[in-house]
């Protein structure tokens, strides 16, 4: 029960359907024991300093089963989080933070606005790591992509073709990737995306995105003799 | 009435008489082992030569010297690639073997700790192909990020604890055709690192003792499966992880404590692209401010990439604020490099970190001026077509 | 010839339990590792007891008092090193002062005690080995033995004094997953003595939970709160870390609902009870179960504290787990009774028969 009334005109049974899909998941036993509410995790978490967010309130939650205070977490609270695991330090072996993660892959399954606000303008990383296997590359660092970073990140656009070049490892003189990935280990990769359901996932957050990954990724599947499961 | 000296001191002796106890947490190196007898998977043993370190509850691990296979960090390759060049030329500097794999991916936890675009089945599998990559290569891999590494070792937790996740991902390995193996140790090049500071130390040609030194630790390293990090006696009394700061301590610079040691640096993931006041406020108000007011230091050195990124990049935009920064970053790995006479630029590619290094430097006794000139000299002749690439010669040349 | 029981351990246990066999016509044998007969509170220092704030001194002189008699024989630095045998027919081997030596007895009684928790190995960063102003409950008990509370960095006395619960107990990472029982009462109990000696200091009390059980409440809770101005806080402290020469911790104020950060001149950790390294040695060398946590496991519970997992051998006091004072005495003269009885071969009826 809760004293604010945010989502109210979302029916209970919903919020209860995304609350069980939280604890079916199979880290949900091991990342929660009881809570004795000591607030050790709040004390070491960097975001409690910064947001109206507290990692004991999202354990407290999740073991009374509160599902109005659930569910507004799981809209306006976990994507604050900044995954340090500070709140590892829990006696009882707790961690808000992994039942964190777990929410927000239940709130991107199912394509919560709340989770595609908080992926606004994150899409280019997610092609980026999904289709040529590294995270961030060197074209990333764009002015406008950085800008409170300062002149230097135009500097290096200027120069990074040349700067590239100027690295002794020879797995590093690439400019749309961090590394040399072969392709060989790129279809791997694919598979993998597709065989743990990932692809869907991708889906449901952003339908555009989706499609140019299916796109780059049937060309490489196919001349490796895959079609796409 | 004088300041007894001895305190500390007696409490460490009356400590040392207890003798040692139980480690509270099982072993999961025990259970790995099991499951290998069981058949359920291949487990990738320690090269010879190996050097035993501490952990957290007085276990010993074994960081092998040679024939690592490098699991490369997107961040550190892709925006500070200075801090993978200075790894690979410490190995090759040892005259160490490895192997500098085109058959890895990106851990991908970097984006799954981001938006949580993915699933435990996925980051799963994406570890175990990595792991047996490297497994087929013949050579143990040696993780080169924090974040990659921690994740791993939640991993291997994952799969040692549920039988249905290993079932899944052993299928996907199956279909790709890569063994499923894990290894007997999850090794950070950080430990790699610590274990060989003396033989740095030894090969050492600058006077490093002027300079002040921050240490900032690195959240997934050791908040993440706590029992499995480094932490050395004879540093801090064991109380606090003591990769870096060993290192720095046999360098012969100064490390300098400050009141947010145990804080994260702010990187946040998700944060640091695409909600960036978070991140430079806090490594600005809760990291670099108080380093600069407590210790002064001449640099802040870390072993993780996106600490580095964060604490050097988040600096500018708090200038415009008029806020107390202004102390370059970079890894120890690239310190290391330094002292030991590595090129600034040619190795520690000091050229893509964005604090101001110069005066750092300068203090550690290089000619910075002298170096930028080869290194445009260099980068005439790549531009003239005189050679296509800098190559580990020109490096040392 | 009279029943003959063996008592290991010279602390309050161990003496009451002695006394308590000689009163009841049975002979003792009384055997301690150290010079002089006392146990923790004497090695610690101990100064005021929980919650009447007697001298710790004074009851250990009463119970020392207590075993000068015939019937009582001190073996004083000696241990406990080999046993065979039955209840009714024990050999132990002891190695004192004079060489190893057999000794033939009826019964046993453990009564090894405990050790306060190390707090190197905390799950928390409390910097103990770091930090002299970063205390214990036992280094404040010495202090305020002499009658003086001080920062141990300066000499001088502190303006303002934390104390943090729960040091080394409730914690599922370190495996000590028991509350040890006591903390909260002599946490207060120190915060009291404090407010007596420094009546302009700060006392602070972060916990997680006010164990303050029966008359504690109003015995050691109320008075500290209302007539001491000790501050309770709600919300345990994750972090110590040095800052301008004093301490600053890192806690919630889980009341208010967020992180507060805040400068103390001396921190004071209530370190828990783990078994002394006597209790675990003993467990092996005389063949009884010790429970998960490595004190002596008594499987009677609860009609009957005292009796272990072999017959004819019993355990008094803190070697079975964290107890307080009352709870010691009061097993202690249980064991007492039913080792003597074990050996006259009169097997118990009703609930919880050690047979």
């Amino acid at each position: 029960m809760t004293l604010q009334a945010r989502y109210e005109d979302v029916p209970l049974d919903t919020k209860e359907r995304l609350f069980d899909e939280v604890r079916a998941d199979i880290r949900f036993k091991d990342y929660l024991f009881g809570c004795y509410e000591c607030g050790i995790c709040v004390a070491a978490c960097p975001s409690a300093r910064f947001y109206d967010f507290s990692p004991r309130k999202i354990a407290q939650a999740a073991a009374r089963q509160d599902l109005p205070m659930f569910y507004e977490q799981l809209n306006d609270d976990i994507w604050n989080c900044s995954q340090c695991f500070s709140c590892l330090r829990c006696p009882r072996g707790n961690n808000p933070g992994g039942l964190i993660t777990i929410m927000r892959e239940v709130a991107i399954n199912n394509g919560l606005t709340s989770a595609r606000q908080a992926l606004e303008g994150y899409g280019r990383v997610v092609y980026k790591i999904m289709s040529t296997g590294t995270q961030v590359s060197p074209d990333m660092l764009q002015p406008n992509a950085f800008p409170d970073w300062g002149p230097h990140v135009q500097e290096i656009s200027e120069n990074l073709e040349l700067w590239r070049r100027a690295l002794p490892p020879d797995t590093m003189h690439t400019t749309s990737t961090a590394w040399y990935v072969d392709d060989k280990t790129l279809t791997e990769l694919y598979l993998i995306w597709h065989m743990t359901g990932v692809m869907d996932m991708i889906k449901e957050v952003d339908a555009g995105l989706h499609m140019i990954l299916t796109d780059v990724m049937e060309e490489l599947l196919e001349e490796a003799g895959y079609s796409a499961d | 009435m004088p300041i007894p000296l001895t305190v500390l001191d007696d409490r460490r002796q009356a400590r040392d008489d207890r003798g040692a106890m139980t480690p509270p947490t099982e072993d999961i190196r025990e259970k790995v082992f099991e499951l290998e007898a069981r058949g359920e998977w291949i487990v990738q043993r320690v090269p010879d030569p190996w050097l035993p370190v501490t952990t957290k509850y007085g276990r010993t691990k074994k960081i092998p010297i040679e024939k690592s296979w490098h699991h490369k960090s997107c961040g550190q390759c892709g925006h500070i690639p200075g801090y993978s060049t200075s790894i690979f030329w410490l190995h090759r500097k040892l005259g160490l073997d490895y192997n500098d794999p085109k058959d890895q991916t990106s851990c991908t936890a970097w984006n799954y700790y981001a938006s949580a675009t993915s699933n435990v089945g996925a980051q799963a599998a994406v570890a175990m192909r990595n792991f047996g990559a490297a497994y087929e290569s013949g050579y143990f891999p040696q993780i080169h990020c924090g974040t990659s590494y921690g994740h791993y070792k939640e991993v291997r937790e994952q799969l040692v604890e549920h039988a249905d996740l290993r079932d899944e991902v052993r299928r996907i390995c199956d279909k790709l055709g890569k063994p499923f193996v894990m290894p007997e140790e999850i090794v950070h090049y950080s430990e790699w690192v610590y274990a060989m500071r003396d033989e740095f130390a030894r090969r050492k040609v600058l006077d490093l003792s002027s300079i002040d030194v921050t240490v900032h630790p690195a959240c997934h390293y050791h908040k993440l499966v706590v029992e499995d990090a480094i932490y050395d006696p004879d540093v801090y009394g064991g109380q606090r992880t003591a990769v870096v700061s060993a290192v720095v301590t046999a360098l012969g610079a100064n490390v300098k404590d400050y009141s947010t040691w145990f804080d994260c640096c702010g990187f946040g993931f998700r944060h640091i692209l695409v909600q960036r006041d978070f991140t430079r406020s806090f490594a600005t108000l809760r990291k670099i401010e108080v380093m600069r007011e407590e210790a002064n230091p001449d640099v802040v050195l870390t072993h993780d990439t996106g600490c580095v990124t964060t604490l050097d990049q988040s600096q500018f935009a708090a200038r415009a604020h008029d806020r107390k920064v202004g102390v370059p970053v970079m890894s120890e790995a690239q310190f290391s490099a330094l002292a030991m006479g590595a090129h600034p630029y040619r190795v520690a590619q000091l050229h893509w970190h964005n604090t101001e290094y110069r005066p750092l430097l300068e203090k550690m006794g290089i000619d910075w001026r002298e170096r930028w000139r080869e290194f445009e000299d260099d980068l005439e002749r790549l531009k003239k077509g005189e050679a296509e690439f800098m190559t580990w010669e020109d490096a040392d040349a | 010839m009279p029943e003959t029981v063996l008592v290991i351990g010279g602390g309050p246990a161990g003496l009451e339990t002695a006394r308590a066999v000689a009163d009841i016509g049975a002979r003792a044998i009384l055997v301690e590792r150290r010079a002089i007969l006392g146990g923790t509170p004497d090695e610690a220092d101990y100064a005021a007891l929980t919650p009447h704030m007697g001298s710790a001194q004074d009851a250990l002189d009463v119970l020392r008092a207590g075993v000068a008699r015939p019937e009582v024989e001190v073996r004083l630095e000696t241990t406990v090193t080999a046993c065979r045998g039955t209840v009714g027919d024990f050999t132990l081997t002891l190695a004192g002062p004079g060489g190893e030596e057999e000794v033939g007895v009826g019964a046993i009684v453990v009564a090894t005690g405990f050790s306060h928790f190390d707090p190197g190995r905390e799950t928390q960063m409390y910097g103990y080995y770091e930090h002299a102003d970063v205390i214990t409950l036992p280094d404040a008990e010495k202090m305020l033995k002499e009658h003086r509370f001080v920062r141990p960095s300066t000499g001088e006395p502190p303006r303002n004094v934390a104390f943090i619960q729960c040091v080394g107990s409730r914690d599922r990472r370190l495996g000590n997953e028991y509350c040890s029982k006591v903390c909260c009462g002599v946490a207060s109990k120190e915060a009291i003595e404090i407010g007596r000696l420094l009546p302009d200091a700060k006392v602070y009390i972060f916990y997680i939970d006010m164990r303050m059980y029966g008359y504690w409440e109003n015995q050691i809770y109320w008075p500290a709160q209302e007539e001491y101005n000790v501050n309770y806080i709600r919300g345990i402290v994750t972090e110590i870390v040095a800052k301008d020469g004093r301490l600053l911790m890192k806690g919630e104020d889980t009341t208010m609902g967020r992180p507060l950060e805040v400068l103390m001149d001396v921190i004071v950790l209530s370190v828990g009870m783990e078994p002394s390294r006597g209790t675990r040695e003993i467990a092996g060398v005389l063949g009884i179960e010790p429970n998960k946590y490595g004190f002596i496991h008594t499987p009677g519970e609860p009609m009957d504290p005292v009796s272990t997992s072999v017959p004819g051998i019993f355990v008094a006091g803190a070697a079975a787990g964290p107890k307080d004072l009352e709870d010691t005495i009061g097993m202690a003269g249980s064991a007492a009774v039913r080792a003597v009885r074990s050996i006259r071969g009169v097997t118990p009826t009703g609930a919880g028969a050690a047979s």
